[in-house]
């Protein structure tokens, strides 16, 4: 069946991205730092940990054996050990890992959906408001930079007018568990998750809007036109069903850029998160953890972008008939 | 040419010059601290009191001055005087609106330095205050009328004393958490990022097109092993790698242009490769292989040349990506933090309390700094674009 030779090729590639990673992480922080004793084993360490360590990576075998070795941990998310705090990676990053991934689902999803609802209005009321506002808030999204934003509203919404925390994830000290606790989340989050948002659904818009602007010129809008359906039946039924796969090839290739906005993000508001994590472990020599976080992050990209490809092939049905598809 | 209509080429040329002459418009050198820390900009605070600096020589042996504004956070009294004979008197005197008072005795004393500060313990019990006493209201008790003389029996051989009184107001911009002045690290930071941003553009389009032609007129292998990279550095998160490389690697100028262009040439090669794809079918093409032209000369005297107008406007596209991702790199603080860049100024604000003080004006500058040099390349670009491919132009009436 030609969906299952699709998702076959679909899932090929998604796990030779994932080797190449693997063996750019093993050659950054194996071989980059000097030697690959040392870019696991901190002198500090106890003897113990030491000898552990040693055994668990291999790290008397051959290059080659290492490297499977190497993989075999990196797969089981076993990372050894910080330099920095002295405990397991996996442990550090598993407490980071929930922030990471709200902020990003949620600030895609809220972005996505506001771009595309008005990237769709947009296209129906040409010339409009919301037309002006989406082609603004595209320009602003390509050309200012990103933090540069996040400080602005950092600057305007936590100092000049204190409504939301400076920094951090939590506030100190911690609220009881429960509702509370909830609520002081939420309200750290408000800031990132809306400034990823500004910052997102300007070119969600962008180009919904011009793939509406194009489909609604084409006959079947207007046969149906000519029926009589109401507009929003046009718009959402018709014309918006025929360019969702474009939307969803979009979210593939925009998941990258937002990883990678997650990382400036997590820095700018202080937020208890994997990107950070890798920023702090990076500028503090702490190759354990560098590299686990970042075989983290774009494990991530990895899964999501494999995730969109197969959402593509329900959204599109032509996938199941015709092999060739564009990319 | 049409394109000495437009704004963003003027812009552009301003920045150059700018960051050609930068460094020769101001007298100090940047990491000079002219203020005390987060001071504000001139026109914004008009009624903080500005920086005051006098000097007594043996021509001036009294300095007057009006001070109107609140007192100011600090003062120091330096320099040295010499007596060809020790002299009955000679006092330093500080006379205020509201009485005089001697900040220094040099009587019977032929040669003295001095170094008086407002925080030294020693000069507050001097002027008969407390240790833990601020001296500054004491010393400015009101506005009005001001004066530093030597009163001395006998006219000093030598002297040269200093007053200083920084200001809580400094030039265009303020000063940022060290008391640098803002306005010269904006100046400056134009060069990093129009170096960077062209230079990793340049080197990117360089790679993109070395791979787009090969992957596109060689095919087969080539083609395969080329586009494969492709995919896959494009569905990999660049920062996050670039973070690694620049921690790992050093912080660089050079490493940093180097790290840029190594990650944004996929783009350029994917449209190089198939505009090679159709000129590889190309009769010229056909004919010139006909003739026995080696690939490496078709390559170089026939393909490039047709490619490269094409890319002028995707180089000019190009330089808003890499000025960003160089500005959120410095921001990230991996850059050389000996260089003055936007991103390494905004990199400062964030981490050394910007905000707790409300210094905006440490902020918005850099930041607009780097949207506008971004917006110029944008309208650059997009109109290099129209010129060379006519069809645009209709489209965008």
């Amino acid at each position: 069946m030609a969906l299952k030779a699709y998702w076959g090729r679909r899932i090929a590639s998604s796990l030779l991205v994932l080797a190449v990673v693997l063996v750019l992480n093993f050659f950054l922080f194996r071989i980059l730092p000097g030697d690959p004793v040392s870019a696991i084993i901190d002198p500090r360490f106890s003897p113990q940990a030491k000898e552990e360590l040693a055994a668990l990576f291999g790290l008397d075998r051959p290059m080659g054996e290492q490297f499977l070795l190497y993989v075999k941990q990196m797969l089981t998310f076993n990372f050894g050990v910080s330099f920095l705090s002295q405990r397991p990676v996996w442990d550090e990053i598993r407490s980071r890992l929930p922030n990471t991934l709200i902020l990003l689902s949620s600030a895609m999803a809220i972005s996505a959906l506001l771009g595309i609802y008005l990237g769709v209005i947009a296209a129906a009321k040409r010339g409009g408001f919301i037309e002006r506002l989406v082609l603004w808030a595209g320009a602003i999204s390509f050309s200012f930079p990103s933090f540069f934003i996040q400080l602005v509203m950092l600057l305007l919404f936590a100092f000049a007018m204190p409504i939301f925390p400076l920094r951090g994830s939590v506030s100190i000290p911690p609220p009881p568990p429960g509702w509370p606790a909830m609520i002081d989340y939420i309200w750290h989050m408000v800031l990132p998750v809306s400034s990823l948002v500004i910052l997102g659904f300007g070119s969600w818009a962008l180009y919904v809007r011009n793939l509406m602007v194009k489909v609604l010129g084409e006959d079947f809008v207007f046969l149906a036109r000519a029926k009589g359906l109401p507009q929003r039946l046009i718009l959402w039924r018709h014309a918006f069903r025929s360019i969702l796969p474009p939307i969803v090839t979009i979210i593939f290739l925009s998941l990258p850029g937002v990883v990678s906005g997650a990382v400036i993000t997590e820095t700018v508001f202080s937020l208890h998160g994997v990107g950070r994590f890798l920023l702090e472990s990076v500028t503090g020599q702490d190759y354990p953890a560098a590299g686990a976080a970042f075989f983290l992050l774009a494990l991530l990209t990895v899964v999501c972008n494999l995730l969109a490809d197969l959402a593509y092939g329900f959204v599109d049905p032509r996938i199941g008939l015709e092999r060739k598809m564009e990319r | 040419m049409r394109l000495l209509h437009r704004w963003s080429l003027w812009a552009l040329a301003l920045g150059a010059i700018i960051a050609a002459i930068g460094p020769y418009l101001f007298k100090t050198s940047p990491e000079e601290a002219v203020a005390p820390p987060f001071v504000k900009p001139v026109w914004l605070a008009k009624d903080a009191p500005p920086s005051l600096h006098l000097t007594i020589t043996e021509e001036h042996l009294e300095r007057r001055f009006l001070w109107e504004y609140e007192p100011p956070l600090r003062f120091s009294l330096k320099g040295a005087m010499r007596f060809e004979v020790p002299p009955e008197v000679a006092q330093i005197v500080w006379q205020t609106p509201k009485g005089t008072m001697v900040l220094y005795d040099a009587s019977k004393k032929a040669e003295s330095r001095i170094d008086l500060d407002a925080r030294d313990v020693s000069f507050k019990l001097a002027l008969g205050l407390s240790p833990f006493q601020n001296p500054m209201p004491h010393l400015f008790p009101a506005t009005g009328e001001y004066a530093l003389r030597l009163e001395s029996s006998e006219p000093p051989a030598e002297i040269s004393l200093a007053l200083q009184v920084p200001g809580s107001r400094w030039g265009l911009l303020g000063t940022d958490q060290r008391g640098r002045d803002v306005f010269h690290l904006f100046i400056l930071g134009i060069r990093v990022s129009l170096l960077v941003g062209l230079s990793a553009t340049f080197i990117a389009t360089a790679l993109g097109l070395a791979f787009g032609l090969s992957s596109g007129y060689f095919g087969g292998i080539i083609d395969a092993v080329i586009m494969r990279a492709v995919d896959v550095l494009l569905s990999v998160p660049t920062l996050p790698i670039m973070i690694v490389l620049a921690g790992l690697w050093g912080k660089g100028l050079f490493n940093l242009i180097l790290i840029l262009s190594a990650f944004s040439w996929m783009s350029t090669a994917r449209t190089v490769r198939s505009m090679t794809l159709s000129l590889r079918e190309a009769p010229f093409v056909e004919g010139l292989r006909a003739l026995g032209a080696p690939s490496s000369y078709i390559l170089w005297r026939h393909l490039l040349p047709e490619a490269l107008p094409l890319l002028l406007a995707n180089i000019a596209l190009g330089v808003p990506g890499a000025v960003l991702a160089e500005a959120g790199l410095s921001f990230l603080g991996l850059s050389d933090p000996r260089l003055v860049s936007w991103g390494r100024m905004l990199h400062e604000a964030h981490a050394f309390g910007a905000f707790t003080s409300g210094a905006w004006w440490l902020i918005l500058p850099p930041g607009f700094g780097i949207a506008g040099l971004c917006l110029v390349f944008l309208d650059l670009g997009r109109h290099l674009e129209e010129i060379l491919d006519p069809r645009l132009r209709r489209k965008a009436l």
